[in-house]
């Protein structure tokens, strides 16, 4: 008998049960569990949630159940021996089952991490190429968005001042005739000029009377 | 024989900072009438106002500019025909008093070099919440030469006085070069 610290549950010999599965030994030392208590619900276990200790459980429950067999024939020794090498077998399995387990759980959680970690840094250098400092995001969902050019607004400002005045030049000759000013429609000339030089959109309102050039609307010395 | 509308016709410009109130003072000119809601003047408008000065029936048309910012590329080819140009700043407002500096560098860049300038402090009925003294605004436009007058759109004061003090020295000018219009 090697080392047996239960020496009751010992049903070899030499202890197999306490050479090869250390864990019994010391769990027993410590007296985990009564002899009559948890270990059997081992049993009921996932056999993907088995750990080392629950092979121990096991093993526990194997050699008890063993030692219930009277008789210890040659035939129970051989059996009693390869139940223990199989256990040890098992212990192996489920060892480097949950070893496994471990490496591949760090293995996902490091990669999540940096998967993360590039995603983040995508987003932050698209951010940094497609928006500069100067430019201006549209959504274009929104109705009220800025759409037109501000040489589109120019030209739409212009064409209303330009209605604009040649409404006052038109309400402004009604009135002349309405109370009698101008009898005909010869006396009437009111000139609107249209043909706005582009440098500055003007407007040039001439009369008869006053036939007015552009440039002598401006003050002389112009640049 | 046709009669004559007017004798001759001035072009003037409104410019200054955004909400100054420069519609408001073309307003008051043109309809005498006062609105409290600011809306936004979109790039340039104008009105026009006859007025008579020395016997001569003179028309103005009075161009109203945006002060926003965003604008400025369509209010400064306005500049070039104007004969006078008033640049208003807001008595309450410290910000627009100290852009006169850009807009006098805007006229100088945009403007013909004998365009007829004037400065005017608005809002002055609003005397609790000034925050530009009378005499700053006059100093300034003394150092660049150019009349000053303290304005009030809302309560009617100087507008009047403005537009025509602008209107006769454009026709002071007119006489003194003989230039006929």
């Amino acid at each position: 008998n090697f080392f047996c610290l239960f020496p009751n549950l010992c049903i070899v010999s030499p202890c197999y049960n306490c050479i090869f599965l250390p864990s019994v030994r010391s769990r027993v030392g410590g007296m985990e569990f009564g002899e009559e208590t948890s270990p059997a619900l081992v049993f009921d276990k996932d056999a993907f949630d088995l750990t080392v200790e629950d092979v121990y459980d096991i093993s526990y429950v194997i050699g008890r159940d063993l030692l219930k067999i009277s008789g210890s024939g040659e035939e129970v020794s051989d059996l009693q021996f390869r139940i223990v090498r199989v256990l040890e077998m098992f212990e192996t399995l489920v060892n480097k089952y949950n070893l496994s387990l471990e490496e591949l759980r760090m293995e996902r959680d490091n990669l999540k991490g940096e998967l993360q970690k590039v995603l983040s840094e995508q987003g932050a250098s698209r951010e940094g190429t497609t928006v500069g400092p100067n430019q201006l995001v549209v959504d274009l969902t929104d109705p009220n968005r800025p759409r037109f050019t501000m040489q589109e607004l120019k030209e739409v400002l212009q064409e209303r001042n330009q209605l604009k005045a040649q409404l006052m030049v038109a309400q402004e000759e009604l009135q002349l005739y309405k109370s009698g000013i101008l009898p005909n429609a010869e006396a009437a000339m009111v000139e609107v000029d249209l043909d706005t030089p582009p440098a500055s959109q003007d407007i040039f309102i001439t009369s008869d009377v006053y036939k007015l050039k552009p440039q002598n609307m401006l003050p002389r010395g112009g640049r | 024989m046709a009669k004559k509308t007017y004798d001759l016709l001035f072009k003037l410009l409104l410019i200054g900072d955004s909400g100054v109130g420069k519609t408001c003072v073309l307003f008051r000119f043109s309809d005498d009438a006062f609105n409290t809601t600011f809306i936004s003047t979109i790039g340039i408008d104008f009105k026009i106002k006859t007025v008579e000065l020395q016997g001569k029936k003179i028309k103005l048309q009075i161009w109203d500019t945006a002060g926003q910012e965003r604008f400025h590329t369509i209010t400064t080819s306005y500049y070039r025909g104007a004969m006078g140009i008033m640049l208003v700043y807001d008595i309450t407002n410290a910000k627009s008093f100290e852009n006169i500096s850009k807009w006098l560098r805007n006229i100088d860049e945009h403007a013909n070099e004998d365009v007829e300038r004037m400065l005017l402090g608005n809002k002055c009925d609003m005397e609790d919440k000034r925050v530009v003294p009378k005499a700053k605004g006059e100093q300034i436009a003394r150092e660049h030469g150019i009349r000053f007058f303290e304005t009030s759109a809302k309560a009617n004061i100087n507008i009047e006085k403005a537009f025509l003090t602008l209107a006769e020295d454009i026709l002071r000018k007119v006489h003194v070069s003989g230039h006929k219009f």
